[in-house]
């Protein structure tokens, strides 16, 4: 008789390699928006962006499992989503410097940051635009006969706009292969979830267009990795679309302009103690697959290739002048 | 999709006759043969075969996988469209009224059009848009409107307004074979309107204006129902010696400057005629353009623009007729035009 | 190392900031996430929070001092580590405030058409104080020498033009410094204009050429009316637009009208030609009957013709002075009032013209009473000459064609003035005492003649009714063939065509000389008149 397994979801489904790089990528991801956030203030990068610092989990373990030929849907708050599906980090950040190196050559920045090699059809500046967009995606790939499942990332922000219904109907009344994950951060910009949505928890409204929904710890590696296999292999199996909600937690302001007014240090600083990536790693070390040094080791790696990438940007042209129009439409 | 030609060949061919509304579902069934990743997607086009019946039967001949009726979810429809185009389908998406795409608004500007651009050049978007549009129909406010300027004014958009069912067909077409999105505006009026329509597959050029009569003494730019009318007021202008070039616009973006500057250097008079609402429209982007041109210097009276009124599009049928340019308003203001009274 | 603590860029488009305040003082032990220091931003002040826990050294910034975004304002030293000293963080440079900037002196416009003007001399030099108001330097233009005022009062520097240079209207003479200003580096003044000369100007300005230099004349060209084509055209044919008469709206040149004006001007035998003795205007003729206009009332109506440069409404004052009872018809001569534009060979054309338009406005009357005054009075001679059964009387105030003589140079004057102030000098040769014209008169006036179409007509008409100043139509013998009852009516004052010609003619018909009226008597005195005609009339009616 064997003993039941119970380890947690993650340790007891993928390779130590691969829960190993999901580590690194997650410490790429905090690295990475360090990096981006000391570069913005010294005023290398202009505009302003969206730090995901805090939400590495729910970035890491939902794409944990997808193909490159998967697609995702990302939001304004999508640095960590485009690491997590495999994006490099210096053409992201010669992105963020506008540089013609940069993924969408200069001409899109920070929110419309976009990988469409491995899949990731770009972050969005309207909230919910990506939602109708998932869909679609996904309506391509049942129509085109391929097995590919979308997965479409949106804020708490997003659940009240007209765009979540319309998707979210379509995609269950034509059963396409399509996860909607729900980052509940807690605010759309400063209003909290509370004081904006009818109901407690977002995946309550999967039952309005019969999907399964579930709410999970969104700083818990393992249970959003374990919610949104459940998705993506209901999805692959033509039985429609599911909605995951993760809570979780900005530890910095909405944007770089944001200061902190509806909400207090005390509630910052008691989210900081559920870091994912500490329990991630935690974990991983409680289960014997790394040790100290091995976390560090990766960590540092991370630190290496964020600075690397930062180099990379710095020293990339910027686009030329007269090429301002370029890519408004395809070239013959 | 294999024939090519550049012009529509209409002396040389048997003149077949369709209407406008089956040119244009002759159009979607051939590329629906030709490329099956062509779907059409829409508010009742399937088995209720579209409000102004345009796609009729094609749900019996494609079935309901490529023919699919969406919910009333005119945002939601348009951004799938989009998010279908983007990976790999060329979705058709007919609004029922071009008055709707208003609720689509969001995917049509902020995401069709801006896709590629954002991701500098990495993706591609080739959805094509109908939208049924025009007054005269009586059906009022919400559903009368002219609003393609609107949409000219969208880097990443085309917009064209086929004026016959042979472009009708040849611009569908065109606009399939285009990799970026395309939004075509159909008027209500002329969908049973009937002409020669050629066999096969052909490809209207895009951003090509159109000179479809001939004249030396004043210009007359207008598209869709506008450059019906404004020929049959050329005829009568013409009994009293007055000579009007009149210029199928075609397409709105891009702008066939060309042909109309051409045009203008030779009338040195412009009258643009239009059914949207005068301000801020397509006449005043033509108008524009030649003002800052160097035909310029060939104007010999002012620039005319004769647009809707600046009101909603009225109910009565008076008031309907009298809100936009007809045969006598564009024969009136040519004549004033051409006897120096402007 | 120790920890930079730098001024954060805290918003989308914030280059640089004020550092408000700092929250500790250099030496201070910090914790991470403390309160440093405020910034403040065009649009909000903001906390900076301490980036590492250690002791602050290096302060390099002060309160108010003005930041880049990025700069090193303080270092974190960890416990035990060196303190360095650094540079004090480099300031913005305040953007120097606009402080007073000496008055510019240029070269006004001080004729309607001046485009340059010649400075003759300086009545001030470099370095002189001057007031405001005072004579600064004169100039000459074609037409005349004037004097210029300084605009300022202060000292006078940078002297640019010389006397004997020719300078455009607009450009910069001179500086006036106001007291105690610094005196700045003398500016350059573009070249002195060269006179150009008048021939056809230069490929380069064909249409189509963008960088195309306009011709000196488009300079006063540019305050007309005119379509692009004929400007263009103009340009290119070296042409100044002022000279050609524009024969669209309001006056407008067209391209036709330049075309047109070449033509007159190029053909080889103008003169021989054409039997038109065409002045330099060319206008389009127009279509149409010659404009009618009446006022229902009892008995015979009476016809009324103004005179050369007036219309129908011009009879307003007399026909108030007759009673609003009797019936009245009006015909505007041809390009006048509402009247459609025509070409005119002779007298005998126009009278023919005139014959038309009386058997078109009488058709429905019997007999009529006929009144002109000048030209009119001209043409009323004529139109009783040729059909005299329908006249029941003629009245004739100040008639043409009764004697060679004619003031040419107040109809040419009429004719050629386009502003009030040159229209008024002529207005005022029509009446006995010049000063009832006043300036606001003459305006309204000229507003009547503000469409230069209207203006090249009637300067042709001139041309052709009294070539070389004399009036070459004699209708003596006409005036002797009328047997209706006919008054003429003169004023003893009357410049314009002299009262005397009253008496050359044969013929039996009152003479009433009004004594204080000149040429328009019907406007100067319209009740005198009135009771003149009044009575006329009955009498003639009681003749019958």
């Amino acid at each position: 008789m064997t003993q039941p397994d119970n380890r947690p979801f993650a340790i007891r489904t993928y390779a130590p390699d691969q829960l190993r790089e999901a580590l690194k990528r997650m410490y790429l991801i905090r690295r990475f928006e360090e990096g981006a956030e000391d570069c913005y203030t010294r005023g290398l990068i202009h505009g302003t962006m969206h730090l995901s610092i805090g939400q590495e989990a729910s970035a890491m373990a939902t794409c944990l499992e997808l193909t490159d030929d998967d697609k995702i849907t990302s939001t304004h708050r999508g640095h960590g989503h485009c690491i997590a599906k495999g994006a490099d980090v210096g053409r992201m950040f010669a992105e963020f410097f506008g540089k013609e190196t940069g993924y969408c050559h200069g001409r899109g920045g920070s929110m419309h940051i976009a990988d469409v090699k491995t899949g990731n059809l770009g972050a969005n500046g309207i909230v919910g635009g990506g939602l109708p967009i998932a869909v679609g995606s996904a309506l391509s790939a049942k129509r085109l006969c391929k097995s590919d499942v979308t997965v479409c990332f949106f804020g708490d922000g997003a659940n009240n706009e007209g765009a979540f219904h319309e998707a979210l109907n379509m995609a269950a009344v034509w059963k396409l292969p399509v996860v909607f994950v729900c980052e509940n951060n807690g605010y759309g910009m400063s209003t909290s979830t509370a004081r904006s949505t009818a109901v407690k928890h977002i995946s309550e409204r999967a039952a309005s267009y019969s999907m399964p929904g579930v709410t999970v710890d969104g700083n818990d590696f393992s249970a959003v990795a374990e919610a949104v296999h459940i998705a993506v292999a209901r999805a692959r199996a033509g039985d429609g679309p599911s909605l995951v909600e993760n809570l979780t937690y900005r530890w910095r302001g909405h944007s770089k302009s944001d200061r902190n007014r509806y909400r207090t240090k005390e509630e910052i600083e008691e989210w900081m103690t559920r870091d994912p990536i500490a329990r991630f790693r935690a974990e991983l070390i409680a289960h014997g697959l790394l040790d100290d040094a091995g976390a560090n080791a990766i960590e540092a790696a991370a630190i290496a290739d964020m600075e690397a990438g930062i180099e990379f940007a710095k020293v990339s042209p910027s686009p030329k002048l007269s090429e301002v129009t370029r890519y408004v439409y395809a070239e013959n | 999709m294999n024939a090519m030609t550049q012009e529509p060949a209409s002396q040389t061919q048997d003149l077949r006759i369709l209407s406008y509304a089956e040119a244009i579902r002759e159009a979607m069934a051939i590329a629906m043969e030709a490329d099956p990743t062509v779907i059409l997607m829409g508010e009742d086009i399937g088995v209720y075969g579209g409000a102004f019946q345009v796609t009729l039967d094609l749900v019996d001949r494609f079935g309901t996988d490529r023919v699919m009726d969406t919910p009333i979810s005119e945002l939601g429809g348009a951004g799938v469209a989009v998010g279908a185009a983007l990976t790999g389908l060329k979705p058709i998406f007919e609004f029922q009224f071009s008055d709707f795409a208003m609720l689509a608004m969001e995917q049509i500007v902020n995401q069709a059009a801006k896709l590629r651009y954002m991701l500098g050049g990495e993706a591609s978007v080739p959805v094509v848009f109908r939208l049924p549009s025009g007054s005269g129909t009586g059906a009022a406010a919400q559903h009368s409107q002219s609003i393609e300027a609107w949409f000219g004014h969208v880097p990443g958009l085309k917009v064209l307004q086929p004026s016959t069912p042979e472009d009708a067909k040849g611009m569908l077409l065109a606009a399939l074979a285009d990799p970026d999105p395309v939004m075509i505006f159909e008027h209500k009026l002329l969908y049973k309107m009937k002409g020669h329509v050629p066999e096969g597959s052909y490809l209207t050029p895009i951003g090509k204006a159109l000179v479809r009569r001939v004249g030396t003494d004043v210009t007359i730019v207008a598209g869709s129902i506008m450059l019906h009318r404004a020929l049959e007021a050329a005829e009568k202008l013409s009994s009293e010696g007055i000579n009007v070039e009149v210029i199928d616009l075609r397409s709105i973006r891009p702008i066939d400057h060309e042909t109309i500057l051409t045009s203008v250097r030779k009338t040195g008079r412009l009258m643009v005629v239009y059914e949207g609402v005068k301000a801020f429209g397509v006449g005043a982007e033509i108008s524009a353009m030649v003002a800052e041109s160097d035909a310029f210097d060939f104007l010999d009276a002012p620039i005319l623009r004769l647009g809707a009124a600046d009101a909603p599009v009225p109910y009565n049928p008076d008031l309907e007729r009298a809100s936009v340019p007809q045969v006598d308003t564009i024969e009136a203001a040519a004549r004033r035009l051409t006897r120096r009274e402007v | 190392m120790p920890v930079e603590v730098i001024l954060p860029k805290v918003d989308m488009d914030m280059t640089h900031g004020t550092l408000a305040v700092w929250h500790v003082a250099p030496g201070d032990n910090v914790t991470k996430g403390a309160a440093l220091f405020d910034i403040e931003t065009d649009k909000a002040a903001m906390e900076v929070e301490s980036p590492a826990s250690g002791r602050l050294h290096a302060v390099t910034a002060k309160p108010g001092d003005k930041i880049a975004v990025g700069t090193v304002v303080a270092l974190i030293f960890a416990e035990g580590e060196d303190v360095v000293k650094v540079a004090p963080a480099p300031l913005v440079e305040p953007t120097p405030a606009i402080g007073p900037q000496p008055v510019e002196v240029i070269l006004p416009k001080v004729d309607m058409d001046m485009s340059h003007g010649t400075l003759a001399v300086w009545h001030a030099a470099e370095g002189d104080s001057v007031t405001e108001g005072s004579a600064l330097f004169d100039i000459e233009t074609d037409k005349a020498a004037m004097e210029v005022e300084a605009p300022a009062t202060g000292t006078l520097h940078h002297l640019l033009a010389a006397p004997g240079d020719k300078v455009p209207v607009g450009d910069v003479v001179a500086y006036i410094y106001p007291a105690g200003m610094a005196v700045g580096p003398r500016p350059v003044r573009a070249a002195v204009a060269a006179p150009k000369p008048a021939t056809a100007q230069p490929a380069e300005s064909a249409p189509g050429s963008v960088a195309a230099p306009f011709a000196s004349a488009a300079v006063t060209d540019s305050a007309l009316r005119a379509t692009p084509a004929a400007r263009a055209a103009a340009r290119q044919a070296g042409v100044a637009l002022a000279e050609v008469p524009g024969t669209g709206p309001k006056g407008r040149v067209q391209r036709d009208d330049v075309a047109a004006y070449l033509d007159g001007q190029h053909s080889p035998f103008p003169a021989i030609s054409s039997p038109v003795i065409s002045g330099p205007a060319v206008w389009s003729p127009q279509p149409g009957p010659l404009h009618i206009s009446t006022r229902k009332g009892q008995g015979i109506p009476l016809v009324l013709l103004h005179g050369f440069t007036a219309d129908s409404q011009s009879w307003a004052p007399l026909e108030k002075a007759l009673g609003p009872d009797r019936a009245l018809i009006r015909i505007d001569l041809p390009g006048h009032g509402r009247s459609p534009r025509r070409k005119l060979r002779s007298f005998a054309d126009l009278a023919r013209m005139l014959v038309e338009a009386f058997d078109e406005a009488t058709r429905a009357y019997d007999r009529v009473h006929l009144l002109g005054h000048s030209l009119g009075g001209a043409l009323s001679i004529a139109i009783a000459d040729i059909r005299p059964r329908t006249i029941a009387s003629l009245s004739l105030i100040a008639p043409a064609g009764l004697g060679p003589e004619i003031d040419a140079a107040a109809l040419t004057g009429i004719t050629r003035a386009t502003r009030a102030e040159s229209l008024a000098p002529w207005l005022r040769r029509l009446t006995a005492t010049p000063e009832g014209i006043s300036d606001d008169y003459a305006r309204a006036a000229m507003k009547l003649r503000a469409d230069p179409a209207l203006r090249a007509v009637q300067a042709d008409m001139a041309h052709v009714l009294f070539p070389d100043g004399v009036q070459p139509f004699d209708l003596r013998p006409a005036i002797a063939r009328i047997e209706c009852p006919t008054a003429l009516i003169w004023g003893r004052h009357d410049h314009i065509l002299p009262h005397r010609h009253s008496l050359a003619p044969a013929g039996d018909f009152a003479i009433h000389l009004l004594s204080a009226a000149g040429h328009v008597p019907q406007i100067e005195c319209p009740e005198r008149v009135a009771r003149i005609v009044a009575r006329h009339l009955a009498g003639a009616m009681a003749g019958i």
